[in-house]
This record gives structure tokens, C-alpha cells and sequence, in this order.
């Protein structure tokens, strides 16, 4: 394989400063392998020029499968042959991203055979994705990647490949299982996966709290947020500790968003019923408090970047839901989410911008999911109230009834 | 109906609207189901066989994925004709 071939000033620039550089380790692949030559040399001239050559799309794919291959073809590919096929692969990641070096170096291996050696671990939808393959190596690829026990993820209009945090796998403060429950999410909905039937993407995230180590509340179709039900047990004497070494009012108890807490110099207090779990004080004190009572989840819907209307974070639909497997419950409620969404959206609505068009309640009456206070869709702002037709006419009937028997007061 | 007539009349829809709409998987669904009154589990069971030995293929564009005829480049490249 040829060394440098293109004269690249404009990338280099990218390789100064003490941060890791993608064109330093583009260059370590181009080595070994032309796609990844070429591709530097593609950049550089993107730069150059400041134009992409880049197009998306098509109908690239392995047999059988909707996503899991994105399509993407260079429009000067006579003077960059390497890439003019150049397709992203994207590889289904286990719970947690959790490998061994034996299962990293498989991939590689198999993506240094058939495409640019260039991966993107792990890709904004939680995916290994590797960058740059020709058509006729995909059916090769797969065959390769599935014969080890890999699959592709989500691509397209279609479910997109689940991911959450690393979970009780090595967070102690997670809330649920959130391994087991991608998993299990993966398994119950391949089909939605790989064959794409919905009028845009749908991303499920799943973090053990508050926290959010996976982004799903601003990311997620559906984010799935641990939480607790019971009080924020207080360890006093480690609290003393932890005044010797920070300021608790200024660092704890006045970044309280309900301003539950208080501290008067000797005693933490928490305020329980107005706290919203939103774990800041645990993660500043991890050892003197800790939450306690039974654990589940929040499920929040409707979060994306923009596209047909702007960005959304997710809303509450469901305060409390246990999880543990296997997983019925929540199973049915996507099953029933999808339903609306597929009844009443668009071709590339997603989920958050449908419930903003057609309602937050005709969405949750189709879902079966009462109102409820929680469902504010913003801090500090009235909880919205349901007023069916049928609610109007009893309430009518009522004070009609109460007028009557002289008990209606204004 | 038998598998093979309803696949023929899926094969059908989907070249009826050819260069003319981009069809989800759900159009092909709802649409056979509705013109052939055929349960749509039976049209998903029969399009989703002729989308596994290429009859039918998924394609992507301008953000959405739809189900369309494969041509004769896709089929050359899968060896399904030579």
C-alpha cells in the first residue's frame, strides 16, 4: 500500500493541540489501506473548496434488512476511487457498550478485510459504525459479522438500535437494570429494527438516573429515566464530613432546582415530598446520601433535534413504572405508542413533533395513560388539565343537581 | 387467496406506483389489505418474504425508507440474476 500521497495542509491543522486527533489516526489507517488514503484525501479537498461531494442514501443494504447500511457515494470518485463508495456500517452494541479486547479486535479484523479500517466508536445512536465499504463487500461483511454472533443496527425509518448506560454494571446509584432491558427491548423488537415500518426514526434510550449518562431525555423518542419512590436517606455524620471539605449550601442545597434541602451548619434536611429525584446533591455527597424505597423508571417521550420543528426534550408520560423483566408492561405501551404515531403521523415526524400537533391528550387516551400532575411539560408550569366532552356534560349534570337540592355553592 | 396471487398483487400495487410515490412498508400493507380484503398480517407475512429473496427490496431517501421494485443493478449484486 502507498504512504501520503495527497498533500493535506489544511487537515493536518487538525492534528495541533494536545487532544486526539481524527486525521492523526485517519493517517495511521491510510498506511495499510487506499479507502482510508483516499478519504483524507476527499476531506482535504472538501476543505479546500468548501463543498461536500458526499451523497446519502440509495438503496444499498444487505438482503432482507432496511437499515443497519447507510448508503453514501462521492461525486468526484474518479479522482478519489477509494471512496467512491464509501457506505457506513453500523453494528448493533452490546448493553452497556461493554467488550472484551478478544470481541474488539474480531471487529476490527473484519472491518480492516473489507472496508476503510475507519470506525466511529461508538456513533451518536450508540452504534459501532464503520466508516467506508464498497456495495459488493456489504453481503461479505454481514455474513462475517453475523457468523460471529453480531447483527446490524437501526437505520432509516425504523426502530434505531437501543442503548442506555452502563448501568448496574458499574453504577451503584442506576435504578432498574438498564443491560437487561436493552436487551430485552432489542430482542422483543427486531423486526422494527431491521425492517423499517414507521414514518420516521424512533429512538429509545434507557439511563439508571437522573443523571442521564446516555443523553435520552434530549435524544430518546422514548428516554426511560431511573428513579425512586421512597426518601433521600441522610448519613449526618459523613454530611459533617463532607463540611470540611466543600461548602454545602453553596454547592448543594442552593443548586437544588425545588429548593428541598436546607442546612444550617450542623444538620442536612431534605424536604422528600418536594424533592424531584433529580440526583445533583447525591452525586456532590455519594456518601452521605443515598435514595431508598421502591425503584423504577420515568418515561419521558417525544425528544429530537430539529428537523421539521425545532429541538424537543422529552415529556413525561409516565411518573412511575416498575421494570423488571419481562418487561410486559412497558413492551405493550410502545406497542401501543407506535400504534398512534402510526395512525396520525407524517412521513419524517417523529413521535415528540405529532403530540405536539395532535395533543398530549388524545395521545395519552390513545396509549391508556390517565393524566397526571407529573406530566407538566416544563418546570414551574401548571400541570394541563383533560376536560373530555363527557366530563363537561357530568359536571353540567351535576351542578344542575346540586342547584336543585341547594348545595351548589360559587 | 393463495401466497403466490397475493404476492403477485403486491408485486402489482408496488409497480403501480412506481415513480410516482415512495410506499412505507405500511402503504403496501394497508393498501393490498384494503383492495384485496385480506387480513393485513397476511399481506406483512407475504411482502416481507418477497423483501427476503429480493423480489422486493428496501430503499432510503430524502430521510425516510421505503419498498420499492429492485433493479436490475441491486439483483445483479445480491447474484440473484447474473
Amino acid at each position: 500500500m502507498a504512504g501520503k500521497k495527497y498533500n493535506t495542509p489544511l487537515i493536518d491543522d487538525l492534528e495541533k493541540g494536545p487532544w486526539p486527533s481524527f486525521v492523526t489516526e485517519m493517517k495511521k489507517a491510510a498506511k495499510n489501506n487506499e479507502m482510508a488514503n483516499d478519504a483524507l484525501g476527499h476531506l482535504e479537498k472538501c476543505y479546500s473548496t468548501k463543498r461536500g461531494y458526499w451523497k446519502h442514501g440509495g438503496i444499498v443494504g444487505v438482503l432482507g434488512y432496511g437499515g443497519g447500511v447507510i448508503g453514501r457515494y462521492s461525486e468526484i470518485g474518479d479522482e478519489f476511487p477509494g471512496v467512491a463508495h464509501f457506505h457506513t456500517v453500523r453494528i448493533n452494541q452490546p448493553s452497556g457498550f461493554f467488550y472484551n479486547s478478544k470481541a474488539l479486535r474480531e471487529i476490527c479484523d473484519i472491518w480492516d478485510k473489507y472496508g476503510s479500517g475507519l470506525t466511529n466508536v461508538h456513533g451518536s445512536t450508540g452504534d459501532l459504525v464503520l466508516l467506508g465499504t464498497k456495495t459488493e463487500a456489504l453481503e461479505p461483511i454481514f455474513a462475517e459479522y453475523s457468523s460471529r454472533g453480531w447483527d446490524l443496527g437501526g437505520s432509516g425509518s425504523a426502530l434505531r438500535t437501543p442503548s442506555c448506560c452502563v448501568g448496574p454494571g458499574r453504577c451503584e446509584w442506576s435504578n432498574y437494570d438498564t443491560l437487561d432491558l436493552t436487551y430485552a427491548l432489542t430482542q422483543e423488537f427486531q423486526d422494527e429494527l431491521h425492517r423499517p415500518t414507521f414514518s420516521y426514526k424512533f429512538k429509545i434510550k434507557s439511563s439508571g438516573c437522573a443523571c442521564d449518562c446516555v443523553a435520552a431525555l434530549a435524544r430518546a423518542d422514548l428516554s426511560i429515566i431511573g428513579t425512586w419512590k421512597g426518601d433521600i436517606k441522610i448519613d449526618q455524620a459523613e454530611v459533617k464530613n463532607y463540611a470540611k471539605k466543600m461548602d454545602i449550601n453553596a454547592e448543594v442545597v442552593n443548586m437544588c432546582p425545588t429548593q428541598c434541602m436546607s442546612y444550617d451548619g450542623k444538620e442536612l434536611k431534605i424536604n422528600n415530598a418536594e424533592c424531584n429525584r433529580c440526583m445533583h446533591c447525591i452525586t456532590r455527597m455519594t456518601k452521605a446520601l443515598r435514595p431508598s424505597g421502591e425503584r423504577g423508571a420515568t418515561l419521558c417521550m417525544g425528544s429530537k433535534a430539529p428537523i421539521v420543528v425545532g429541538s424537543l426534550l422529552s415529556w413525561v408520560i409516565v411518573p412511575f413504572i416498575k421494570l423488571e423483566p419481562p418487561y410486559t408492561e412497558l413492551k405493550e405501551l410502545i406497542r401501543k405508542i407506535w400504534d398512534w404515531w402510526d395512525e396520525n403521523g407524517k412521513p419524517r415526524e417523529r413521535i415528540g413533533e405529532v403530540i405536539e400537533i395532535k395533543g398530549m391528550r388524545s395521545f395519552l387516551e390513545a396509549i391508556g395513560v390517565p393524566p397526571q400532575p407529573q406530566q407538566i411539560k416544563e418546570p414551574r408550569k401548571d400541570p394541563f388539565m383533560f376536560y373530555t366532552d363527557a366530563d363537561i356534560e357530568g359536571f353540567k349534570a351535576k351542578e344542575a343537581e346540586e342547584k336543585k337540592t341547594g348545595k351548589y355553592k360559587f | 387467496m393463495e401466497k403466490e396471487e397475493l404476492k403477485n398483487k403486491i408485486y402489482a400495487f408496488c409497480e403501480a406506483a412506481k415513480g410516482k410515490k415512495k410506499l412505507k412498508e405500511k402503504d403496501i400493507i394497508k393498501g393490498v389489505s384494503e383492495a384485496e380484503s385480506v387480513p393485513g398480517d397476511e399481506v406483512k407475512k407475504a411482502l416481507r418474504e418477497m423483501i427476503d429473496v429480493g423480489k422486493l427490496m428496501y430503499s432510503y431517501g430524502g430521510g425516510a425508507s421505503s419498498v420499492e421494485i429492485p433493479s436490475e443493478e441491486y439483483l445483479r449484486e445480491k447474484g440473484l440474476i447474473k
